[in-house]
């Protein structure tokens, strides 16, 4: 660890960390303790963003538009939101972190060889990717980042995002009382996506457990996450590795990165690309792979962001960028009470138990 | 079942029309297997549908007994033996030759309440004892086939046999009209036994498909399948048996006999020039009983005969089989592969399960594993092999009518109901006993000519795949079980009633497919079915066999995921949608069309 402590590479990071650097960072690092193949990075904590807000004098701030805004009004919480991502846009981030970040920027660009690799910045949120809520509005992602300064420029602006205007209602609604929130910050090596998508380690419609059911575009994973395109629908039997379903629908747009090399922009699919299947056999085995492999290790259904690379083959070209538990699984009603197979039968032609 | 028209309407049975030319179809059929005036007040407001899966064409007034022993049979057994709380049996009417069936439901709580308490003593006992019960089942009906074939019509000679006027034998007269009497009796017999297991094996699987979907709602069918058949399937037996012969043929070279395009008469003629063909030929005769008795097509007519009668599909088979190993083909079922995929499946679907759903899981698959052998064996050894041999014991009756006058082949017979059979033999016996003139020979023929002509015409009609009342729910296990009627399926049927370009069934087999359609509606039309169609009938069947090697898809006009012949399909891993209720009415022969094994859909395209 460095002298400040306020960043760890991602590998060195575990669930215990969840707590000082958001459970994005610290399910990532579980992922790559798992063998997950899981694209390098850095974490940075949560004591960094309270630095921040500390070293820029914020806090008093932050505190009085919060006490003036009234959670249930949409424009008093818009100009609150406003009021505290402003000063935060233009408040510098503390020199030791970003001397920490560029540092183990420096030491991603060597491991990768590259000299300015572009790099994914999202945010990490404490609380985040829990079972028990899914955290609304503080899901920020920055694509294609390069250099130093960059990076730093997207950390701040994941923070930034703490005080979106969903986000604050969000906590208003239920944190209150609560002390200040602090978010962590995922900086991970960018995979040029040729397919990207999700998958869930169950039928997350129907609840089946036997299924991985997967959703795929063409691109990086903005499209597919953000719903701009209907994606590709598989539905794999973990038993057989058979495709119980297949949809294969027509994706229109696709985020590649920008010809300039920063971030990603929206484009046409060609043509001839958009109706055709996005992964095949090979890909789909992969995938079911790596989901029984998740769900193995974190004991529990997950729902999991994956890339396929450009420019490698398969298995080695598979990555995951995150994953989370399932929740809200649906419950298939009228399940019958009986589990005796006589029991079952005789409800079958009508020689239950009566009923009630 | 209550009426509702918000789900659509089917036609009324009592506004149907008679096809031109078709008048006087009834003649055909009972005075009770009728849409009359006297039940129009109850019938109309019944829900009938057409038993397609049974009965896809028109019914020939002798195989009416397939109607009428079979339904006494199942209500027998479902509402007198084991008294099914919600549901006795099943009545049956007909429409321009086709059938249609209805159940009679059980409404009263209290009446419902003392079914259950009769079903779950005698059922369970049934399941409790069931390998003990069917190998007594097995026992009864070979019992029941071999005095089939003991069974001998007699000769009406110039004279009665010595042993009429010396011994104690009976008069031709009693004898012909014992011998007659003791077929249909032994008909009886094979339907009665035919559905003392049929309910409750049917039951057991169909339990555990359903607890298998509740808790995996995605489990393909086929895994459910694949988890519960037996390994040693007594219907794949012909098969192996045949593919041993092939490579018999092979090692004794003797394989060269068989050429593609060879009648089985040629090749017969060609391994009888040397000894060693003669071996094989002794071996083949060796398998036909009972192995040949596979019938050539899935269903309840005479016109369904079995290997025996009609050797070229299984010399067909041979003659694949021998090709396909002299290529280096592997032509064996992977028992092994079968036997460990099986026991995998269960265990690892049983590992996904909660401990309460693997209970019931674990407990459903022995059951359903109990059962089985009837599930798939009784098809052989009934509707095959007994039924194919007890048609050609009726065609010796056919051939003494034909002998004095009374019809002009043996296959006019089926012309004519089991009772004007009766009817027509009496008169002979009467008349051969008299010397007096018989009527017969002027009257029967012309009854027989028409009544083709009328089976002929008829088979151009369409039937609605229902009539009568949309019931709101059906809740008959039987034929929810055995026929694949739900509501869901009804209510569909019930919306398309309309037409339209998209029939909806079953999703059976997963894939999708376009192609042309050719449409099936009887064994004998198998022929016409070309590399590469798609093929539309009214039910597929595992005798089938040969031309699923063609065909690209199969669409079904009935018909559940529980039939064997849906499992087939998968086996030839085939797109299917099955249970469209009208494929073969709304698709003609030579459209293009797409099947969607995978959403259970097909789509007309031009």
């Amino acid at each position: 660890m460095s002298a400040a402590g306020r960043t760890l590479r991602l590998v060195e990071l575990r669930s215990g960390h969840s707590g000082s650097f958001g459970g994005k960072s610290s399910t990532l690092g579980e992922l790559m303790a798992a063998g997950i193949p899981v694209p390098p990075g850095f974490a940075v904590s949560t004591d960094a963003f309270r630095a921040f807000v500390a070293e820029a004098g914020l806090d008093g701030m932050i505190a009085a538009e919060l006490e003036r805004m009234a959670p249930g009004d949409v424009d008093s919480v818009g100009a609150a939101s406003h009021a505290i991502s402003q000063a935060m846009r233009f408040a510098p981030v503390p020199e030791a972190v970003r001397d920490e970040v560029a540092e183990r920027y420096a030491e991603l660009a060597e491991e990768c060889g590259v000299a300015e690799p572009p790099v994914a910045v999202r945010s990490s949120a404490l609380g985040e990717d829990s079972q028990d809520a899914t955290f609304a509005g503080q899901q920020e992602t920055y694509l294609w980042v390069r250099g130093a300064d960059h990076v730093c420029d997207a950390v701040r602006d994941c923070w930034v995002s703490l005080y979106s205007p969903p986000a604050m209602t969000y906590r208003a609604r239920l944190r209150s009382g609560e002390g200040e929130p602090a978010m962590g910050v995922a900086v991970q090596l960018m995979v040029d996506a040729e397919v990207s998508g999700v998958m869930f380690t169950c039928n997350p419609v129907s609840g089946d457990p036997s299924m991985v059911a997967v959703n795929a575009s063409w691109g990086l994973g903005l499209a597919v996450v953000g719903g701009e395109v209907t994606p590709d629908d598989y539905l794999v039997s973990k038993v057989t590795k058979e495709i119980v379903r297949e949809h294969v629908h027509a994706k229109d747009v696709q985020y590649v990165p920008d010809a300039g090399g920063r971030g990603a922009v929206r484009v046409s699919v060609a043509e001839e690309r958009r109706a055709i299947a996005c992964l095949d056999r090979t890909a789909l085995d992969a995938l079911v792979d790596v989901a029984g492999r998740v769900e193995r290790y974190f004991g529990s259904h997950q729902d999991v962001e994956w890339v396929i690379a450009r420019g490698s083959e398969l298995p080695e070209s598979l990555f995951v960028v995150q994953s989370r538990p399932v929740t809200a699984l649906p419950r298939s009603g009228g399940k019958p009470t009986a589990t005796s197979a006589m029991a079952l039968v005789m409800n079958a032609f009508g020689a239950g138990e009566p009923k009630g | 079942m209550a009426a509702s028209t918000a789900v659509g309407s089917f036609p009324s049975p009592y506004e149907v029309e008679t096809p031109p030319g078709c008048e006087g179809w009834e003649d055909m059929y009972p005075y009770y297997g009728r849409f009359d005036e006297d039940r129009r007040e109850t019938d109309e407001r019944r829900f009938w549908f057409w038993n397609s899966m049974h009965f896809p064409v028109p019914m020939p007034a002798f195989d009416a007994i397939c109607i009428d022993t079979a339904y006494q049979a199942l209500g027998s057994w479902q509402n007198r033996v084991f008294a099914v709380p919600p549901a006795m049996g099943i009545d049956w009417r007909c429409i321009n030759g086709y059938i249609y069936i209805s159940g009679n439901p059980v409404l009263d709580p209290d009446k419902i309440a003392e079914r259950a308490g009769h079903f779950q003593k005698r059922a369970g006992y049934y399941y409790e004892n069931w390998n003990e019960l069917y190998g007594k089942w097995r026992t009864k009906m070979e019992a029941l086939i071999a005095e089939l074939d003991e069974l001998r019509v007699p000769e009406l000679g110039e004279y009665e046999p010595d042993e009429v006027a010396f011994g104690d034998q009976e008069t031709s007269y009693c004898a012909v009209l014992e011998a007659y009497r003791r077929a249909l009796r032994l008909a009886d017999l094979m339907w009665q036994h035919h559905f003392e297991f049929l309910l409750l094996g049917y039951g057991a699987y169909m339990t555990f498909a359903e607890h298998c979907k509740a808790n995996l709602p995605d489990i393909p069918d086929q895994h459910i399948a694949q988890m519960v058949a037996g390994l040693d399937v007594l219907l794949f037996k012909p098969d192996a048996e045949l593919r041993r012969l092939a490579r018999l043929a092979i090692d004794t070279g003797v394989d060269a006999a068989f050429v593609e395009g060879r009648s089985p008469e040629e090749i017969d003629a060609a391994l009888a020039e040397s000894a060693a063909g003669r071996a094989w030929l002794a071996e083949l005769e060796k398998v036909k009983d009972p192995w040949f008795h596979m019938a050539t097509g899935d269903g309840l007519y005479h016109t369904y005969g079995s290997w025996l009668d009609d050797p070229r599909i299984p010399y067909a088979s041979l003659i694949g089989h021998i090709a396909a190993l002299n290529a280096g083909e592997d032509i064996e079922r992977p028992s092994d592969h079968i036997a460990a995929e099986r026991e995998r499946l269960a265990a690892e679907y049983g590992a996904l399960l909660g401990d309460d759903a693997r209970k019931g899981f674990e407990e459903l698959l022995a059951l359903s594993r109990t059962v089985f052998p009837y599930v798939e064996e009784h098809k052989f050894i009934c509707d095959y092999w007994f039924l194919t041999s007890w048609w050609n014991k009726i065609r010796e009756f056919g051939d003494l009518l034909v002998a004095h006058g009374f019809l002009e082949e043996r296959d006019d017979i089926f012309q004519l109901s089991r009772l004007e059979v009766y009817s027509a033999l009496d008169e002979l016996l009467l008349t051969w006993a008299t010397g007096g003139q018989p009527r017969g020979p002027k009257y029967w023929p012309p009854i027989v000519a028409r009544r083709r002509e009328l089976l002929a015409r008829l088979a151009d009609w369409t039937p609605p795949p229902a009539v009568g009342a949309v019931p709101e729910a059906v809740l008959d296990p039987a034929l929810i079980m055995l026929w694949g009627v739900t509501t869901q399926r009804v209510h569909a049927w019930a919306r398309h009633q309309e037409g339209g370009s998209e029939l909806t069934g079953t999703a059976a087999s997963p894939g999708v497919v376009e192609g042309v359609a050719r449409v099936v509606k009887t064994v004998g039309e198998i022929g016409d079915v070309r590399e590469g169609e798609i093929l539309v009938c009214s039910i597929t069947s595992p005798a089938w066999a040969p031309i699923f090697s063609k065909i690209q898809a199969a669409v079904t006009d009935i018909g559940g995921v529980m039939s064997h012949a849906a499992i087939v399909c998968r086996e030839y891993a085939l797109p299917a949608v099955v249970g469209t209720g009208r494929a073969t009415s709304q698709i003609k022969t030579g459209q293009r069309i797409r099947v969607d094994g995978t959403a259970g859909t097909v789509a007309i395209l031009e």
